[in-house]
């Protein structure tokens, strides 16, 4: 395996609520504790969990855009972490963002033209000459006509506006890209078209992805790799056919069997889980899972469990987990 | 959408705007005044001060449309003068305030902090204070050392603009009336700057690596203009009826230059003898503010076209 | 079996500046008492619209300009205000989409539950308060009676939503409406959802109208599916025979597009080019054809009618000139 593209350790996010008149008393919020995991170039990593569970939290403070409160984000010898915008922005070119909502991730006032050209210029990628040529391409890598140049945002489709915010992603030639709930927002036929790019240009420029998303069933489609989150940490991380094939967190497993199916016919046995995500003010101690874990016994509660590897590649963090092919899952029911 | 020219979002809202026959009117009558104290010294029939003692307080003729004042001089020309004062006043003021709501609303809103916290708690103390008095005492305790100052320096320079009482007046009145009039603009800016300061596309441009002066001024300010025009175009407004009633009270621009605060003073007190010299420039009063409101209105509906019905 | 909800001909437009654009174009429907119908399809394509038009809750600038609803006898499309009124609060419930802003703020969730009893029912208030309490409990709401008094911002997103399908279940509706009530909701809760919405049903003759994006969400829950395509039924039929054999180009788009578990990792999914109509744009003839990799030339000659796919269920109904004849053939 060759040197990890980036290599985050016990990356934290805290968030303080300032309360009271003069913002004197606070509540801190476990955005993301103790998320450690190398990424490989050319890899699609996906994280998945409900709301609250940390996974855009990650993608921003990778990314600094967040600045995290803790843990090292080590990236071409460097940690990111802490570091202040002006140091950051040698680095800022190589590792790109693209959002969820088409509808707000575009300037209303720019032409995608415009939007495209700004990190091209500001970067010096292309000189003006060049500029029309470069703009073309990027278009066109996106699936879109030259003649988009000149459109304002308004103007297109929440796709259109979507295959936009990758160019400009790509228009600084970035070797990561963090797609947050890229293609959430969008229609199932859309979903599917710009799936399908995400995957063509990871080919044609050796792009690593970092892919958050709620869907398990899209991250299939995408993932080398699948980490799954709950309530700020990390439950499991495994090459993504290991995964699907055998989960073994019992978080994975009710998020699995919640995803539905698209046939009338299937059983509907599902592993429920009760009762809803605790507030991430006040996280339950020790496993977090453990206030809605079917598995859940006496030193989940006072225990934080840690990440071990069950099989090569495949790390739970589960008390009653203890091996790939012994859970203590079918012994409790 | 390929046979058709790209809509800026500026462009859509002229388009609104267009349609909206009150806006339209307001906007004419705006301009139409704003033109004609621009041009105002070429077309006024007489000289503003120029008395005619043998024609007081005569009614509207041909040869005085809006008829004459206890001096015998011509209330049209006065009335015009009077317009060159709001529009001089209210721009000015307007545009003071402006920038200084724009630059700590934006620094307020982009950086947050300790900051922010001083500056919402300055504009909080500003606005708490009664404007009338505010302006009283500033008059009170200004005035007489600025005039004095001045008269020294005209006996150093012998320079005669240091001669000039209008400029003390005029200092004095974009000085306070700007005063009074930033803390809504900067807060109205710090608002719309806050809520932008967080959206996608923003975030997007701190991850291409831009410097936050770029991403104030080519990302968040553009997107905060809406409001802020609406804004203006009422403070215009409000700015002009501020003038006159300071003016009005005689904290404001002093006779002789011609206010429509002071025209209506002076009027008031003759009013049951010679209506027409209340009715002239307080009717002008009305109509501009009235045109700045539909102006404002029009912009609003033009500009948030969510609050459409 | 008399039809409880008959859609003929149902229209809608939007007052646009430039003249009304058309949203639905010609919606035939019929319901059942007691079934459940999925009404399936892509953001614009009048899923939502169509049925706020039945209850009179289209926002400003859309009405239904034409067709006809009949429900129990008379033309909901006809009532004014006061009678629509009356069938929202008693026959026919509505759940919303969105739970953290479809529900008032400041009033405690038993006195919302509570208040819709009170007024259209002229239920007093302690019998509507107990009432609402046992609606609570239906919906699954631990500890009903202490619930009575939350605020909604004081549950989280499932319980609200919970709160909300307790609210139109009080009237003991015919017809419960559901617009994407899940759409909102983390995948765990949204299986909760379902399962809740599916076991009132089990215990009742009402009849559910299920309105979702998500076709595999509904596999599970509708007896019958009708596909929406740019404000036009184009597929109508018993669920089984939908996922058996999809026949319109578009459905069977929508199918292969959708990721499921049980695909291959890391598999290109089938993707539909294009994307759907603005409202009034509409190309002349089949709405899809633009998109349709199956269209021929006569496919923008006229619109097409639903007709029954030869050789499938004899309820399975497709507008689509192609795949209707080459089942034939």
């Amino acid at each position: 395996m060759t040197a990890p593209l980036l290599q985050i350790r016990n990356l934290k996010k805290h968030f303080d609520l300032r309360l009271g008149a003069f913002g004197e008393k606070g509540a801190r919020v476990h955005a993301l504790d103790d998320f450690t995991v190398d990424i490989v170039e050319g890899e699609t990593l996906s994280l998945v969990g409900e709301s609250g569970c940390g996974k855009s939290t990650t993608g921003f403070a990778i990314l600094n855009l967040h600045r995290p409160s803790g843990g090292s984000v080590i990236y071409k010898g460097t940690d990111l972490a802490g570091l202040d915008e002006d140091a950051m922005r040698p680095f800022r070119r190589d590792l790109q963002i693209v959002f969820q909502d088409p509808y707000s991730t575009l300037n209303p006032r720019m032409t995608i033209g415009e939007a495209l050209s700004e990190p091209i210029l500001f970067h010096a990628l292309a000189s003006k000459a060049e500029l029309p040529a470069r703009l073309a391409q990027l278009l066109a890598d996106v699936g879109l006509s030259p003649r988009f140049a000149s459109r304002y945002p308004h103007e297109l489709s929440g796709g259109q506006r979507q295959r936009v915010a990758i160019a400009r992603a790509l228009a600084c030639q970035p070797r990561f890209i963090v797609c947050d709930e890229a293609i959430s927002a969008l229609d199932v036929s859309v979903q599917a078209q710009i799936l399908n790019l995400l995957l063509d240009l990871q080919e044609k420029y050796q792009l690593t992805y970092l892919f958050i998303a709620h869907d398990l069933a899209v991250v299939r489609h995408i993932s080398d790799r699948v980490g799954v989150m709950y309530l700020g940490r990390l439950a499991e991380l495994a090459p993504s056919a290991s995964l699907f094939a055998t989960p073994l967190h019992p978080y994975t497993r009710a998020l699995l069997s919640a995803v539905p199916e698209a046939n009338p016919r299937a059983p509907r046995d599902r592993q429920m889980l009760q009762g809803e995500v605790p507030s991430p003010l006040s996280p339950p101690s020790g496993c977090r899972f453990h206030s809605r874990c079917p598995l859940a016994r006496e030193t989940c509660r006072s225990q934080i469990p840690e990440m071990r590897a069950v099989a090569p590649g495949h790390l739970v963090a589960c008390h009653a987990v203890t091996s790939a092919t012994s859970t203590n899952w079918e012994a409790s029911e | 959408m390929s046979d058709e020219r790209p809509t800026s979002l500026w462009r859509d809202a002229w388009k609104r705007l267009r349609r909206n026959k009150l806006a339209v009117t307001g906007l004419f009558v705006v301009l139409a005044l704003l033109l004609i104290a621009l041009i105002g010294p070429w077309i006024t029939p007489y000289d503003f001060l120029s008395q005619n003692l043998d024609a007081r307080n005569m009614a509207p003729s041909w040869a005085h449309p809006f008829g004459t004042d206890d001096l015998g001089r011509d209330v049209l020309s006065r009335v015009i003068y009077g317009a060159r004062t709001a529009f001089l006043v209210a721009i000015c003021v307007t545009a003071i305030a402006l920038a200084i709501g724009i630059v700590l609303g934006a620094i307020a809103g982009f950086y947050g902090g300790p900051f922010d916290r001083f500056m919402m708690w300055f504009t909080d103390m500003t606005m708490s204070v009664p404007q009338l008095l505010l302006v009283v005492v500033i008059n009170a305790s200004l005035k007489q050392p600025i005039s004095s100052w001045m008269e020294q320096m005209y006996l150093q320079t012998l320079n005669p603009i240091w001669r000039n009482s209008a400029i003390v007046d005029f200092v004095l009145v974009f000085g306070t009336m700007a005063l009074i009039s930033w803390p809504p603009y900067a807060r109205l800016v710090r608002a719309q700057v806050l809520s932008i300061r967080n959206r996608p596309y923003v975030t997007a441009a701190r991850a291409l690596g831009l410097t936050n002066r770029i991403i104030l001024r080519r990302y968040v300010m553009p997107n905060a203009m809406g409001p802020l025009i609406v804004a203006v175009s009422a403070g215009l407004g409000t700015a002009m009826v501020l003038e006159s009633a300071f003016s009005f009270l005689g904290v404001g621009v002093n006779p002789p230059t011609p206010s429509w605060g002071n025209m209506i003073s002076d009027g008031l007190r003759v009013w049951t003898n010679y209506p027409h010299l209340l009715v002239a420039p307080a009717a002008v009063l009305a109509v501009v503010t009235v045109a700045f409101n539909f102006l404002g209105d029009g912009l609003n509906d033009a500009l948030n076209p969510k609050g459409q019905k | 079996m008399t039809a409880l909800l008959e859609i003929k001909g149902l229209t809608i437009d939007i007052a646009r500046d430039d003249g009304p654009a058309r949203v639905v174009d010609g919606i035939t429907l019929s319901l059942q008492q007691g079934e459940s119908l999925g009404i399936v399809g892509e953001s614009g394509c009048g899923k939502s619209l169509t049925m706020l038009s039945l209850v009179g809750l289209l926002p400003n600038r859309i009405r239904a300009t034409g067709g006809t609803a009949m429900f129990g006898g008379r033309d909901l499309l006809k009532m004014n205000a006061r009678e629509l009124r009356a069938v929202r609060g008693s026959e026919i419930g509505f759940i919303f989409q969105d739970p953290m802003t479809s529900l008032n703020p400041v009033m405690r969730i038993g006195d919302q539950i509570a208040e819709a009893l009170i007024y259209q029912k002229s239920i007093p208030k302690p019998a509507a308060l107990s009432r609402a309490e046992e609606l609570l409990a239906l919906v699954g709401i631990p500890s009903p009676k202490d619930r009575m008094t939350a605020y909604p911002h004081e549950l989280s997103g499932g319980m609200r939503q919970r709160v909300m399908i307790a609210m139109g279940l009080a009237g003991g509706p015919k017809l419960l409406i559901a617009d994407e009530p899940t759409t909102a909701l983390d995948v765990t809760i949204q299986a909760q959802i379902v399962d809740l919405v599916r076991d009132l049903k089990s215990k009742s003759d009402m009849s559910v109208v299920w309105i979702t994006h998500d076709l595999a969400l509904i596999a599970g829950l509708a007896d019958r599916i009708a596909v929406l395509y740019a404000g036009t039924v184009v597929e109508d039929a018993p669920v089984n025979a939908i996922f058996d054999r999809p026949t319109h180009p578009y459905t069977r788009g929508l199918l292969a597009s959708l990721p499921t578990l049980s695909d291959q990792p890391m598999a290109r999914l089938a993707s539909i080019g294009g994307t759907p109509p603005e409202p009034g744009r509409r190309p002349p003839g089949c709405p899809f054809a633009p998109r349709c990799a199956m269209a021929i030339a006569a496919c923008a000659d006229a619109v097409p009618q639903l007709t029954a796919v030869p050789g499938s269920d004899p309820r399975h109904r497709v507008a689509c000139i192609v795949t209707t004849r080459e089942a034939t053939a």
